[in-house]
């Protein structure tokens, strides 16, 4: 997995790239969430993610769940077919914010 | 679907470790490129794959760096897919083996909700001599 972060005033986008699993999971914690403790809104682009299983997903409902509790949100924007797959399998697509 | 496929069988080791997941995808895809099945179900299936795996580094190592092997065996007959997982890490009690329910929004639990999601059986037996645990997956490829 690769990372880029773009700002934009309060807005950070995390843009991701490759697979995302257990492996790589301490990684994407490690760059989303300071950005959420910053009380940035964050977007996850996720159009280069090729493949995620459970453990990115609960990165994202980590992150998703940080960020309500600091009053931010993380919005997940060019979500790839795959990833929107294991989200809707997940049954997580009303509760996540998918743009 | 007609699967229209001679049988397979492949087995491969892996070290347990999260840093092989990737291999055990590759492996998968590699198997699966030779069937006659649509791709979204591949993706599905290398995702029980590795979610079964994954398992496995999760709570039979309970994440432990080891040198151990974990065994994966692919075995395709007349549409009956048949996949095992073979491991030496603590046994694992089927009673113990939840997922989550599916309106508890939280973190873990979610592998194996995959994984009963994809496949149409999940057998936990022990294993034989050297292994300790023996999981199984199936599916019927053919309906």
């Amino acid at each position: 997995m690769s990372y880029k972060v773009t700002e934009e005033g309060n807005i950070s986008t995390v843009h991701l790239d490759g697979e995302i699993d257990m492996d790589v999971t301490e990684k994407a914690k490690e760059i989303i969430m300071p950005l959420i403790e910053a009380k940035k809104e964050v977007h996850l682009n996720l159009k280069e993610v090729q493949y995620m299983d459970s453990s990115g997903i609960s990165v994202l409902i980590e992150s998703h769940q940080k960020a309500t509790e600091l009053g931010t949100k993380v919005v997940l924007k060019e979500i790839s077919k795959s990833v929107l797959k294991v989200i809707m399998m997940a049954k997580l697509e009303q509760i996540l914010n998918l743009d | 679907m007609n699967v229209a496929i001679k049988s397979i069988t492949e087995q491969r080791d892996f070290v347990v470790s999260s840093s092989s997941l990737k291999e055990v995808r590759s492996f998968s895809r590699e198997v699966f490129e030779k069937v006659n099945i649509n791709q979204d179900l591949k993706d599905e299936l290398v995702l029980a794959i590795a979610e079964a795996a994954q398992n496995i580094v999760k709570h039979a190592y309970q994440g432990e760096d080891t040198d151990d092997k974990m065994e994966i065996k692919i075995s395709l007959e007349k549409g009956h897919l048949e996949i095992g997982f073979f491991d030496k890490g603590r046994p694992v009690e089927e009673k113990n083996v939840r997922h989550r329910k599916i309106d508890d929004i939280k973190p873990g639990g979610l592998g194996t909700f995959f994984i009963q999601q994809i496949m149409d059986a999940v057998v936990f037996k022990e294993g034989e001599k050297p292994w300790i645990n023996h999981l199984v997956l199936t599916k019927n490829l053919n309906s």
